[in-house]
């Protein structure tokens, strides 16, 4: 179970008159095993909403629940992949997937069948042993994400987490995630600030409006995919070449240049 | 790589060869500085032949530097295992830092040989004076280094490990630790610097034996020769000391880009 719900949350950052504020009465409701993406403008305050799941940030006002209990700090039930991987430089990729699973007090021979699963599923098996510094940006990344599926978290909070990567790996990763998303589905919260990404990737596309953040309006994916059957199609620029495909893409553009805030996608 | 190191090796050596070649212009051959002033090669080769064989100052060249670097290790260690910890603590809690800061702030412009006098007074002439000042002079370095080390880990780290539910020891001990290892390696760098600054300082005031204690000796006796010795051998272990600690670090550091050049 992973269902994720806001309501009515405001976020201001700072106190008393200098206070900014960065969220404006986000509600969203994602329920179990979908995927569900954020986009908006640089700024909007959609990895505030993350990191608040996350239990990274409290709310100012209103409430974020996971699964109907107020989020109130980090935990393993949370898995968040971060933009700059955030890997622990001194340990290596077995050491760096393995550490959730020794904080959850495992025995050793479930860990070692968890961690050989994890490492199989995201292609790493040759690298068991490497730092990541030894890895380029996508292996490190599977890193990360390996290090948060093995913890078969309630939900996975993804944020722009193909953000730092060159655009052939990154598309790359992205069909994986499809792979992995539709063969092992799970709750998650994917922020970026790219428009097909969110479309390719998510049920459900939820656009904000520039500073301070609000829900502008959420885009049932899904539907649309299993209508026209995307999943039919095994690569991205085949989907991204479908006619439902552009003019769901160029929906959420023209949505996003409406706002001010609008620079850089 | 190796080219390159090799040259520099060899760029190294020319000038090491090249200032012993112009010692001798100087000295020997020019008579451009008199021995009064600076020992000639042959002159620092005989006081060495002296000091290895019959001794000078109550004993050999190796026992006294056997001495020094007994001390300096001692109260390195001291200072390293006092510091480091205090650093890491005062970089993770606010609280520490606010009560042990304004203590640190008094105590920090009061160079570390000003420590001497009080401390010779305390421990006399013998070996606890000297750790005592070296702890103070290293101990600086460490605690500062560490406490940056620890304000410096990038946020998303320990995002990540409080997010994998990380207990605390095991936060303190693979987390925040190895993240603030490279800082804290610079902290021992200038700590084992400075124990090897105070410890000449506080042998030259006051000792009984050791390189700085030859030092004061070969001052009193007028005799530039033995003054040299006593020079390039605090010059010869501290560079073997600092090799030593380097060595570690890389050990200790492997998985660290920064530290590979």
């Amino acid at each position: 179970m992973g269902s994720i719900s806001f309501r009515n949350v405001d976020k201001v950052f700072g106190q008393g008159t200098g206070g900014v504020k960065a969220l404006d009465d986000i509600n969203l409701d994602i329920a179990d095993k979908e995927f569900v993406a954020i986009v908006g403008p640089s700024g909007c305050g959609k990895t505030t909403c993350l990191r608040m799941v996350a239990g990274f940030e409290a709310a100012s006002a209103g409430s974020v629940q996971v699964n109907g209990r107020p989020v109130t700090a980090p935990g393993p039930d949370r898995a968040v992949v971060f933009q700059q991987f955030a890997l622990f430089p001194w340990k290596t990729v077995r050491e760096n997937i393995e550490l959730g699973l020794r904080n959850k007090n495992l025995p050793v021979g479930e860990r070692n069948d968890l961690v050989a699963s994890a490492l199989k599923l995201m292609n790493l098996e040759t690298h068991v042993d490497a730092f990541p510094h030894q890895l380029s940006g996508g292996m490190q990344q599977r890193v990360a994400i390996a290090r948060a599926y093995v913890l078969d978290p309630e939900v996975l909070l993804m944020d722009e987490p193909f953000g730092a990567l060159d655009a052939q790996t990154r598309v790359v990763m992205q069909e994986e995630l499809v792979r992995l998303a539709r063969h092992n589905p799970r709750t998650v919260l994917f922020i970026t600030h790219a428009v097909e990404e969110a479309v390719y990737l998510a049920d459900r596309v939820a656009i904000m409006t520039r500073r301070p953040g609000r829900i502008k309006e959420v885009l049932d994916i899904k539907a649309v995919r299993e209508r026209e059957n995307w999943d039919s199609h095994a690569r991205i620029e085949d989907v991204m070449d479908l006619e439902s495909f552009v003019h769901l893409r160029t929906h959420i553009w023209k949505s996003l240049r409406e706002e001010k805030g609008f620079k850089d996608v | 790589m190796a080219l390159v190191a090799s040259r520099k090796t060899l760029i190294g050596g020319m000038t090491v060869i090249g200032l012993v070649g112009l010692w001798f212009v100087l000295t020997t051959f020019t008579g451009l500085v008199t021995s009064a002033r600076f020992p000639s090669p042959a002159e620092f080769w005989l006081s060495l032949k002296q000091i290895n064989g019959r001794g000078y100052a109550g004993s050999t060249l190796a026992s006294h530097a056997f001495h020094s670097v007994k001390l300096v290790l001692m109260g390195f260690t001291v200072a390293v295992l006092t510091g480091v910890p205090l650093g890491l603590w005062m970089g993770w809690n606010r609280r520490v830092e606010a009560f042990i800061n304004p203590v640190f702030l008094i105590i920090r412009p009061i160079p570390p040989l000003a420590w001497i006098p009080l401390a010779i007074l305390w421990l006399g002439l013998g070996d606890a004076a000297k750790i005592l000042v070296i702890w103070f002079s290293a101990f600086v370095p460490s605690v500062i280094n560490a406490f940056t080390g620890v304000r410096n880990i990038d946020k998303p780290i320990l995002e990540a490990a409080r997010m994998l539910g990380t207990p605390r020891w095991r936060m303190v001990r693979e987390v925040i630790l190895p993240a603030s290892l490279p800082m804290i390696f610079t902290g021992l760098r200038l700590s084992l610097q400075a124990s090897w600054t105070t410890l000449v300082a506080a042998e030259l005031v006051g000792a009984l034996v050791g390189v700085g204690f030859v030092l004061n000796m070969a001052q009193q006796d007028i005799y530039p020769g033995m003054i040299l010795v006593g020079m390039v051998t605090v010059g010869v272990l501290g560079w073997a000391t600092t090799l030593l600690l380097a060595r570690v670090e890389r050990r200790a550091l492997a998985w660290n880009v920064a530290a590979r050049d």
